[in-house]
């Protein structure tokens, strides 16, 4: 029955101008669970060195299960809400974007923002030039990809809304 | 060109007929001379489109009138329209017409001293019967698929849709094929702007002929014409396709071709096949992600594995077992090519192969390229595996166009991965999402529901809804008529 009430929640079937407010919050929110899966993915099989995980909970919280199974799901989920702000400040300022580009450079400002100038905020993450290159190249495709994946997605259904 | 009308005098139309279609030159061009009534008439046709039975009855009917009218004093053309027992009769009055209408196989009736030909349809063309494409079998549901004959193909899909909003729109492309192209769509579902983009490239095709049929034709329609994607979807099955025409989508039919084309597209749709909806919902669910999985696994596997061989440490360590345990004569990447290489052979080899050596072609390709291969410590065992996972991986993807692009990308993503390891097969990766996104199919994106990302459409992705609770078409090719069934429904299904 779960898979019945999801599709009624879903079928929108009207566009409103809240609701590409919604559908940009979803997408936020999906793309966040399903980006950062792939990045834990590329942490398991060594791509990178780092993982949501070593931001949002290695960083502060020593315990035992942030290094387990437990410790990547909870901050795949918590990657979900912050990506959902992500989402929200594209939305607010750079949603009319016709391209695919400016998803992209979204994508790469992001991952300067977390790479370089937050850098400092964590203890545990190493500075810019003390990464390897595969986790430097890994990290940046990710957020390349993430970065259309949120900017497309919010640009492309605002310009379906303004043709209706 | 100069529209020529129709000569008065038969013999002028003779003359005129021997020049232009070289009537006695060509042997399946042929005129048949009758007195009728004292008047010569004459009957052009091309031997190997018209039924020859029915001109038999046709012309007999005409003799006949010699007997049956002699008293009537009535205009011969009037007497001779009034004979001919065929549905469509039709008259026209410059040669262009007459003669365009002879080579399509209908039969052209001139009579002396009346100004216009009268045009009678009695085509016959050479064909089969609709019988189970090869490409899109299904376990249960219809045994029917589009034959060589558009008309039949139109009719196909009309006994599934028996909607007077269905329009099927003829069109002729080519200067010299004259084949026939039709535009099916739902008059009152369908987007008028993507219709009249369709309609507009068709008629802009100025070219001498499209034997090739759909790929021709896809080809001037739509961008990207370097993409080894398909921009369109290809279907041979009659209810694949009227189920896109209720969804809103276009289709192409061309005569000549058994395949129909369906516009507009995208990447993951050409990722669905009929088997899904011609099961239980979760059974169809289960078949999809299966073939996800195969269809990622086509694509990934080979440069990932390579990856693993080429660095071990990447490997958590559950997982250190995977990789040679010897090194082998050959570099492992060049091992990944040769057989990529020699199974790409053995899939154009089977295709061409005549049934009669196919068996031998069986053995030759298991036993000689697979084991011998081993032996002679050309190829690892370990190879051989991945290699047939990812081959049958895409042999998996209902889309035979989709499976060849995804191989090539596979070819792509391994050179890369050998050359720069880690960072290859990520920027590789990286290209080939980017180079989908970047593809557009009139002013659809080609990964949607993906990027850009729609949650309804992706979830009837992911999971294959049950029809009834599936209320609205696709947003995707914008249809003025949103809702395929009462939105009722869905209180009913609480």
């Amino acid at each position: 029955m779960s898979e019945n009430n999801k599709v009624k929640q879903d079928d929108k079937p009207i566009p409103a101008e809240e609701s590409t407010l919604k559908r940009a919050l979803m997408t936020g929110f999906i793309g966040g669970l399903f980006w950062s899966i792939i990045w834990v993915f590329t942490y398991y099989f060594s791509f990178s060195e780092l993982a949501p995980k070593s931001y949002l909970l290695r960083s502060w919280l020593h315990r035992e299960w942030t290094d387990k199974l437990l410790g990547d799901v909870v901050s795949i989920l918590l990657t979900g809400i912050i990506s959902m702000i992500i989402a929200l400040i594209y939305y607010m300022l750079i949603k009319k974007a016709t391209t695919y580009l400016a998803g992209i450079m979204y994508g790469i400002v992001l991952w300067v923002i977390l790479f370089y100038i937050l850098q400092p905020i964590f203890p545990n993450i190493p500075s810019l030039h003390e990464l390897d290159k595969d986790t430097i190249i890994t990290t940046l495709c990710l957020f390349i990809v993430y970065g259309t994946f949120i900017g497309y997605s919010i640009s492309y259904d605002y310009h379906e809304y303004q043709n209706e | 060109m100069t529209q020529e009308s129709v000569p008065k005098s038969n013999h002028d139309v003779e003359e005129y007929m021997t020049k232009r279609i070289g009537i006695g030159k060509s042997f399946d061009v042929g005129v048949r001379q009758l007195l009728v009534l004292k008047t010569n008439v004459q009957l052009y046709y091309v031997n190997g489109l018209v039924d020859s039975v029915m001109i038999t009855k046709m012309i007999e009917e005409l003799v006949e009138i010699n007997d049956n009218e002699w008293a009537n004093k009535r205009n011969i053309a009037k007497i001779i329209e009034n004979r001919l027992l065929n549905i469509q009769v039709e008259k026209v009055e410059t040669m262009d017409e007459a003669v365009d209408q002879v080579l399509t196989g209908l039969v052209s009736i001139f009579i002396d001293g009346i100004k216009y030909a009268i045009i009678v349809d009695v085509r016959s063309y050479p064909g089969r019967t609709p019988e189970e494409p090869d490409t899109e079998r299904v376990i249960r549901g219809s045994r029917d698929g589009f034959t060589e004959n558009i008309i039949e193909n139109t009719g196909l899909t009309r006994r599934r849709i028996k909607d007077e909003r269905l329009r099927n729109e003829m069109h002729t492309v080519g200067e010299r094929s004259k084949t026939d192209v039709c535009i099916s769509y739902l008059q009152d579902v369908a987007d008028n702007h993507f219709i009249d983009f369709v309609k507009q490239k068709i008629s802009e095709i100025e070219t001498d002929g499209i034997p090739m049929a759909d790929k021709t034709l896809e080809e001037f329609i739509m961008g990207g014409k370097w993409s080894p994607f398909p921009m369109v979807r290809y279907t041979e099955r009659p209810d694949v396709a009227s189920k896109h025409l209720m969804d809103g989508h276009v289709l192409l039919f061309v005569d000549t071709s058994p395949t129909v084309i369906i516009l507009p597209t995208t990447y993951i749709n050409c990722l669905e096949h009929a088997e899904e909806y011609r099961q239980a919902p979760a059974v169809g669910t289960f078949i999809r992600w299966i073939r996800l999985i195969a269809i990622l696994g086509s694509l990934f596997i080979l440069p990932l594995w390579l990856l693993f061989v080429m660095d071990p440490s990447l490997l958590p360590p559950q997982l250190s077992f995977i990789g040679p345990n010897e090194e082998g004569n050959v570099p492992i990447f060049i091992q990944i090519i040769l057989g990529l290489i020699g199974v790409e052979f053995l899939r154009m080899a089977a295709v061409h192969t005549p049934t009669p050596l196919a068996t031998a072609m069986g053995l030759i390709a298991a036993v000689l390229i697979g084991q011998i291969a081993i032996d002679v410590g050309l190829l690892s065992p370990e190879v051989i595996l991945y290699l047939a996972l990812s081959t049958i991986g895409s042999y998996v993807t209902p889309s035979y166009e989709v499976s060849i692009g995804n191989k090539i990308t596979t070819f792509f993503l391994v050179i890369l991965t050998a050359l720069f390891g880690v960072p290859g097969f990520m920027i590789g990766t990286l290209i080939f999402i980017l180079y989908l996104v970047n593809l557009k199919a009139f002013n659809t994106p080609y990964l949607w529901p993906f990027i850009p990302f729609d949650l309804t459409a992706m979830f009837r992705f992911i999971v294959r809804v049950p029809v009834p609770l599936v209320n609205n078409r696709p947003s995707i090719v914008h249809p003025k008529n949103v809702y395929s069934q009462p939105l009722q429904k869905r209180g009913r299904n609480k």
